[in-house]
C-alpha cells in the first residue's frame, strides 16, 4: 500500500508529554512551524480528571486507567543475558503514560534538582577518591554539561511547574530549612512548601535529632494560587490523596497539559494529531540525516510526514526503541561493547521502612498528596563521606504521607497474617498509625544492563518489542543497604514509634522484578556526553550521528541520579531548546566536533 | 412453576459452615438488590465457592464479611467486563514459562484463569461441606500448594482470588462490593469526595467522617452502572 | 452513635421561649422546628458529622443556638435575630439578599460567623451581628442550623434550558477552554456540601450565589483557604457565574431516600 506523504513541516515532534509540547511551545514562538504526533487521545486536566469520577482507585490506580496499553506496545524483560527475556505481559514496576500530556499527567508532582556532583559524576569521584574508586564494572559517565550550565533551566522548570518548597542554598548563602546539599539556586522556589501532616513531622524531628537535615519535599502540587511564565493559571493543593496515577481536576498539580498545551495550542506555528503512532522515523539516503517520520493514524494510514528538524520526546524507553527500529545511531552489542543505543540503561533502587506509631498518633493517611513529604538529603550523592563504604552512589530518604487509598494502602507491622480474623483486626488499628518511609536510591550504568530488539515477540503494529535486561549492581544493593539502615536509624528515633519493619527491593539475592511498583523512571539508553564512543547525543542533545535529530527525557541519564527524573530532564529540554533556538535552526549542522 | 431466581439464596446455602450467614442482623444483605438478576459471569456453584474462599478472607467480626460486603457481586462484574476479558493484558504467544522476576506468563484472562482455577478446586475438594476450621486450613495450603490446580499454577490462582477479594471489599461501591461503605468504614477511609486543605497540618485530629462514593446519594451506596456486554 | 442527649425540660422551657419569641415580632412561628425534632435529624451519622463544629452536640448546645436564631445573641438583642432575614427555619428569603443557612456544615458556618466578626469577610450587615455573638454562640447557631432540614422553596422564574445545560457541565466537568475545574471537585455528590469545610450549593439562592463569586472574582470576598474561590472565579464571565448558580439553585437532595435510609435497619 503506498504510504501517504504530506508536505514537509519545519519540526516534527514524536510524543505530546512534558518535553514534547515544551519544545513545540518553545520552537513555534520561534518561528518554527511544528507537527507534534502523539499516539493517545486528547483529554484536559478540567473535564477528564474532574472529581469525583477521578477518584476511582480501582480504575486509575490498579487498573492503570491513565497509562499506557500493554496490548499495544510493551516489552520485554529478563535479568541477564543467560535468559531468555519474556513480554511484560502487564503493567508493574512503572508506568507509562499515554495520551495528552503523557506520564507527566499521572506524576506525583517531586521536582527536584541535580547535585552538581551528580552531573559530574565520574571527574567528581575520581577527584575525590582516586580513578579506582568507582567499581570497574560500572560505566559510570559525566553527562557532559555541567549545573551551572543548567541552573537557569532547573530553575525555569520550577517557575512552569510553580514549585513549592524552600531554598536550601540560595546564591551560595545556606538558608535554614531547606535542603544544604542542593545546588546554588539563583532564586526561591516560586511557592511556599507543603502543608506538613504529623507522620511527616515527626520524621522530621527525628531526623534533626540525629544531626540531619531534613527539608520539605520539593512539590509540583502547587500550594497557592499561581500564574506560570507562560500564562497558566494553577490552584492549590487540596491534599485530596488522589495523585499519583491521577489526573488533578483541582489544577493543583502542574501538568503539561494546563502549564504548556493550553498556552500554546491556538498558535498558528502549533499543530497536533491524536492517535498518530510514531512507527520509525526515515533517514536520507546517505543515512546522515532524518528526512522526516513515518507514523500510523487513526484509521490504521500510513503517512510520512517530512521535516527539517525531528525531535524525539517519548517516554525514555520508546525513544530508544524508535531509534533502534528506525536504525538511528548504533545499536549496543554487550558482547563486543560497541555501539551506543541502547547502551547505560538504569533505573532506579528503591527500599522502604515502615514505622507504626502508639494510639495518641492519628495520620489521616487520607490527607496527601504526591510530593508531600519531608526529606533527609544527607545520604544522596556524594553528600557523604564513602572513603570506607565500598559503593558509589546514595538516594534520599523521606518520610511521605501520598494516599491513604484503601485498596493499595493496608500497612501492617511484620508478622502480620495476610488475610483472616486477626488481619482484619491489626488493619483497622494501623491504617491511621503509619509512617511511610522510603530510599530513593540512585542507579548505576553497567555493560550487561541495556536495550535492544527482542527476537521473538511484535507489538500491535508489527514492530519487534524492545528487550530490556536489567538487574541490580553489587554496588547498589550495597547502597541500599547502608541507606536504608539510616532511615531505619530515624524511624527508630520517632516519638510514638512501637515498631519498625522494612523491606530492601535490592537486597542480596533479591534480583530486579518487573511485577511489583517502584518508580517509573527507566533512565538512559540514549545517554549525553561529550564522547560519541560512549554516548549518542552530545551535550546539546543532537545525536552525534544525524545532526537534525534531538533527543529529550530520561532516556539522556548515564546513569541515574538519587532524584525522581522530571526536574533534570525539564532542565536539559530547556538547555536543548536553547541552543537549538540560538545555534542549530540558524546553520543546521552539528553542534559539536565528533 | 416459574423459579425465583435468588442470589442471597445461593449464598445463604454455603450458610452450614458459616455461622454468620444464618444470622446476618447488619448489614442488610448485599444481594438483596441485586436479587432478581442473574450473575453475569458466574454459575451458582462458582459463586459458592467463590464466597466461601473470600470469607476465610475477609471473615465477618464487628464488620462484615467479604460476601456480605458485596465481593462475590464484584469478583462476578470483574469477570464479565474489561478486566476479566483481558484488557491491560499481553497475549501473543508464545508463552514459556518464567521466572518470578518476570511476572504472569499464563495465556489465561483473568476470567479464563478463574473459571479453571475453580473448577479443579472443586474436582478435588467439597468446600462448602467443610467447617470453618477446616476452610482456614485449606485455603493456608493453596497459598503454599507448589503443584498445580488442575492446568493453571497455585501461585497465580491463589494471588487472583486474593487480589480480587480485597479490591472488593474497598473499591468504590459502583463497583458492586464495599456495599454501604464496609471496608471504608473499618478503617476510616472518607471516600471519593476529598477536600482536606484545612485539616492537613491539624496533627491527629479524630476524623471520623461518613464516607462518601462516586455515585453517593443520600447515605447508600447505589446501584451500579449497566454493564456493556461487549467489552 | 450519636452524642445526644435526651430532652430535659423541654416543654415548659419551649413554652417560655415561644412566648418570648412570638412577643417579637410577626412571623409564623407555628413551623419551628422542636428541639426533638433536631434530635431525631442527628441520629442519623451523616447528619451528626454535618453540623459538629467543636465539641460534642447536646441539647444545651441546640437550645442556645435555637435561642441565638429566634432571639438574637444576648449582647444583640432581639434586632438580631437570624430568623429576621434567614427565615423561621433558615431557608433564607426568596430574593436571594438572605441566602439558605438549613443544613449548612456547622463548621463551615461557624468559620463564616468568626470571619463576619473579624472583618475577612467583609459585610455591613453580618459583621455587627457576628461581633455581638460569644464564641459559643457562634458554635451553638451553626450547630443548630446544620441540624435543621428546612423545606426549599420553589424557585423563582424561568431560565434559559441552554444556560441550565451549561451550568450544570460547568458544575461536573469544568470548562477545559476556560481553565476552570469543576465545581463538584470540592462541593461534593451533585453540590450538595463536603462537611466540614465545604458548603453546599445544591438549594441556595442563585443570585446569593452569583453575587458571592462576583465578590470573589473582585477579590472582595476571600476567606477561604490559599484563595481557591477566587482564582476560580476570575476565570469566570457574568455568565457562566449565572449558569452555575441557576443550576444548582434547582438541584435537590434526594430527601425522601435519605430519610428511609436513615431509619433502616442498618
Amino acid at each position: 500500500m503506498a504510504m501517504r506523504e504530506l508536505p514537509k513541516t519545519d519540526v516534527v515532534i514524536v510524543g505530546g508529554g512534558w518535553t514534547g509540547l515544551t519544545a513545540a511551545y518553545e520552537l513555534a514562538h520561534a518561528g518554527q512551524r511544528c507537527v507534534i504526533l502523539e499516539r493517545g487521545q486528547p483529554r484536559h486536566t478540567a473535564t477528564s480528571f474532574a472529581g469525583p469520577e477521578e477518584h476511582d482507585e480501582l480504575k486509575y490506580a490498579l487498573r492503570y486507567g491513565h497509562m499506557q496499553d500493554v496490548k499495544k506496545e510493551t516489552l520485554t524483560f529478563r535479568n541477564s543475558r543467560d535468559q531468555q527475556a519474556l513480554p511484560m505481559r502487564r503493567l508493574g514496576s512503572f508506568l507509562p503514560g499515554s495520551g495528552l500530556g503523557g506520564a507527566g499527567i499521572h506524576w506525583n508532582g517531586q521536582i527536584w534538582r541535580p547535585l552538581p556532583s551528580d552531573l559530574e559524576m565520574r571527574s567528581h569521584y575520581d577527584a575525590r577518591y582516586g580513578s579506582q574508586f568507582i567499581p570497574e564494572d560500572l560505566t559510570v559517565q559525566d553527562w557532559g554539561v555541567t549545573y551551572d550550565e543548567l541552573e537557569p533551566h532547573l530553575d525555569f522548570f520550577e517557575r512552569i511547574c510553580g514549585a513549592a518548597g524552600s531554598a536550601g542554598n540560595l546564591n551560595g548563602e545556606t538558608r535554614p530549612g531547606g535542603n544544604p546539599f542542593e545546588g546554588a539556586r539563583t532564586s526561591d522556589y516560586p511557592n511556599p512548601p507543603m502543608k506538613q501532616p504529623i507522620s511527616n513531622t515527626l520524621f522530621g524531628q527525628a531526623a534533626e535529632r540525629l544531626g540531619y537535615n531534613p527539608f520539605p519535599m520539593p512539590s509540583a502540587n502547587v500550594t497557592a494560587a499561581y500564574e506560570n511564565p507562560y500564562g497558566a493559571q494553577l490552584h492549590p493543593c487540596t491534599y485530596c490523596g488522589y495523585c499519583e496515577r491521577f489526573g488533578c481536576g483541582y489544577f493543583a498539580k502542574a501538568d503539561p497539559i494546563i502549564c504548556v498545551y493550553d498556552r500554546i495550542k491556538d498558535h498558528e506555528n502549533f499543530e497536533i494529531r491524536f492517535g498518530a503512532q510514531a512507527l520509525r522515523v526515515e533517514k536520507s539516503r546517505d543515512g546522515k540525516t532524518a528526512t522526516g517520520v513515518v507514523y500510523q493514524d487513526e484509521d490504521g494510514v500510513e503517512v510520512f510526514q517530512p521535516a527539517d528538524t525531528v525531535c524525539l520526546n517519548a517516554y525514555a524507553l520508546w525513544n530508544v526503541h524508535l531509534m533502534l527500529v528506525s536504525g538511528l545511531g548504533q545499536p549496543y552489542d554487550p558482547e563486543t561493547r560497541q555501539g551506543t543505543v541502547g547502551r547505560n540503561y538504569s533505573y532506579q533502587t528503591i527500599a522502604a521502612v515502615d514505622a507504626f506509631f502508639d494510639d495518641e498518633i492519628v495520620t489521616n493517611p487520607f490527607m496527601g498528596a504526591g510530593a508531600l513529604g519531608m526529606v533527609v538529603d544527607d545520604f544522596n550523592g556524594d553528600n557523604f563521606d564513602h572513603s570506607e563504604l565500598g559503593f558509589v552512589g546514595g538516594g534520599y530518604i523521606a518520610c511521605k504521607q501520598y494516599h491513604g487509598r484503601p485498596i493499595s494502602y493496608q500497612p501492617v507491622p511484620d508478622g502480620t497474617p495476610k488475610w483472616g480474623a486477626e488481619w482484619k483486626r491489626v488493619l483497622r488499628e494501623t491504617y491511621s498509625r503509619h509512617g511511610d518511609l522510603v530510599i530513593h536510591g540512585s542507579s548505576m550504568s553497567t555493560p550487561e544492563n541495556y536495550l535492544d530488539l527482542d527476537p521473538t515477540w511484535t507489538d500491535a503494529f508489527g514492530r519487534p518489542l524492545l528487550r530490556m535486561t536489567f538487574n541490580f549492581p553489587e554496588n547498589d544493593r550495597k547502597m541500599s543497604d547502608y541507606v536504608m539502615n539510616r532511615a531505619l536509624d530515624i524511624a527508630r528515633e520517632m516519638d510514638h514509634v512501637t515498631s519498625v519493619s522494612s523491606v530492601n527491593l535490592a537486597r542480596e539475592g533479591a534480583d530486579y522484578s518487573i511485577v511489583p511498583y517502584q518508580t517509573t523512571h527507566n533512565v538512559g539508553g540514549a545517554v549525553i556526553g561529550t564522547d560519541p564512543t560512549t554516548s549518542v547525543v552530545n551535550r546539546y542533545g543532537q545525536m552525534w550521528d544525524h545532526h537534525n535529530v534531538f533527543v529529550f527525557g530520561a532516556c539522556l541519564f548515564p546513569q541515574n541520579l538519587g532524584y525522581n527524573p522530571t526536574g533534570p530532564l525539564m532542565g536539559l529540554a530547556y538547555w536543548t531548546l536553547d541552543h537549538m533556538k540560538r545555534d542549530y535552526l540558524k546553520n543546521p549542522g552539528p553542534l559539536m566536533d565528533a | 412453576m416459574t423459579r425465583r431466581y435468588s442470589r442471597r439464596a445461593v449464598l445463604m446455602q454455603i450458610g452450614a459452615g458459616s455461622a454468620a450467614a444464618a444470622t446476618l442482623t447488619s448489614p442488610k444483605h448485599a444481594f438483596a438488590q441485586m436479587d432478581s438478576r442473574p450473575w453475569f459471569f458466574l454459575t451458582d456453584d462458582e459463586a459458592r465457592w467463590l464466597a466461601a474462599i473470600c470469607d476465610v478472607f475477609i471473615p465477618q467480626d464487628d464488620f462484615p464479611s467479604a460476601s456480605q460486603a458485596g465481593v462475590v457481586d464484584y469478583i462476578d462484574l470483574q469477570m464479565a467486563s474489561g478486566y476479566g476479558k483481558g484488557e491491560g493484558l499481553y497475549l501473543k504467544g508464545p508463552f514459556p514459562e518464567g521466572t518470578p522476576e518476570q511476572g504472569y506468563q499464563l495465556p489465561y484472562t483473568p476470567s479464563e484463569l478463574l473459571r479453571r482455577g475453580i473448577a479443579a478446586a472443586r474436582d478435588e475438594d467439597d468446600l462448602g461441606a467443610m467447617p470453618p476450621p477446616d476452610r482456614s486450613a485449606y485455603v493456608e495450603a493453596l497459598s503454599e500448594r507448589t503443584e498445580p490446580i488442575g492446568d493453571v499454577p497455585a501461585s497465580a490462582f491463589f494471588n487472583e482470588l486474593l487480589s480480587l477479594t480485597n479490591e472488593g471489599y474497598f473499591a468504590d461501591p459502583i463497583y458492586l462490593g464495599n456495599h454501604n461503605y464496609a471496608g471504608w468504614e473499618m478503617v476510616g477511609f472518607p471516600g471519593a469526595h476529598a477536600y482536606y486543605l484545612d485539616r492537613v497540618d491539624k496533627h491527629n485530629l479524630p476524623v471520623d467522617q461518613p464516607p462518601m462514593g462516586i455515585a453517593h446519594n443520600g447515605g447508600r451506596s447505589t446501584l451500579p452502572r449497566p454493564i456493556r456486554s461487549e467489552g | 452513635m450519636p452524642k445526644v442527649s435526651p430532652p430535659m425540660i423541654l416543654g415548659a422551657t419551649l413554652v417560655a421561649i415561644g412566648a418570648y419569641a412570638m412577643s417579637l415580632n410577626a412571623q409564623d412561628r407555628s413551623e419551628q422546628p422542636a428541639i426533638a425534632a433536631l434530635e431525631a435529624n442527628l441520629n442519623d451519622e451523616r447528619a451528626l458529622f454535618n453540623a459538629q463544629v467543636e465539641s460534642d452536640i447536646d441539647d444545651d448546645l441546640l437550645e442556645t443556638g435555637r435561642l441565638v436564631a429566634m432571639g438574637g445573641s444576648q449582647a444583640g438583642g432581639s434586632g438580631m435575630a437570624c430568623i429576621t432575614c434567614h427565615g423561621a427555619e433558615g431557608q433564607g428569603d426568596g430574593s436571594g439578599a438572605f441566602p439558605r443557612l438549613a443544613g449548612l456544615p456547622g463548621w463551615y458556618m461557624y468559620k463564616q460567623l468568626v470571619d463576619y466578626a473579624s472583618g475577612e469577610r467583609p459585610n455591613n450587615v453580618m459583621s455587627g451581628v457576628a461581633q455581638r455573638l460569644t464564641e459559643h454562640e457562634m458554635e451553638a447557631v451553626s450547630a443548630y442550623y446544620a441540624a435543621i432540614d428546612a423545606p426549599y422553596r420553589p424557585v423563582a422564574g424561568t431560565v434559559d434550558a441552554e444556560l441550565l445545560q451549561w451550568g450544570g457541565q460547568l458544575g461536573a466537568v469544568g470548562s477545559a477552554e476556560k481553565g476552570i475545574p469543576a465545581c463538584v471537585n470540592c462541593h461534593g455528590p451533585s453540590g450538595l456540601g463536603n462537611p466540614p469545610s465545604v458548603p453546599y450549593l445544591a438549594g441556595q439562592y442563585a443570585t446569593y450565589m452569583t453575587h458571592q463569586l462576583q465578590l470573589w472574582r473582585e477579590g472582595v470576598r476571600n476567606n477561604d483557604a490559599m484563595n481557591v474561590m477566587s482564582s476560580i472565579a476570575s476565570k469566570m464571565t457574568d455568565e457562566d457565574m449565572r449558569a452555575v448558580s441557576e443550576y444548582y439553585a434547582r438541584v435537590r437532595p434526594d430527601v425522601a431516600r435519605m430519610r428511609t435510609d436513615a431509619t433502616a435497619t442498618d
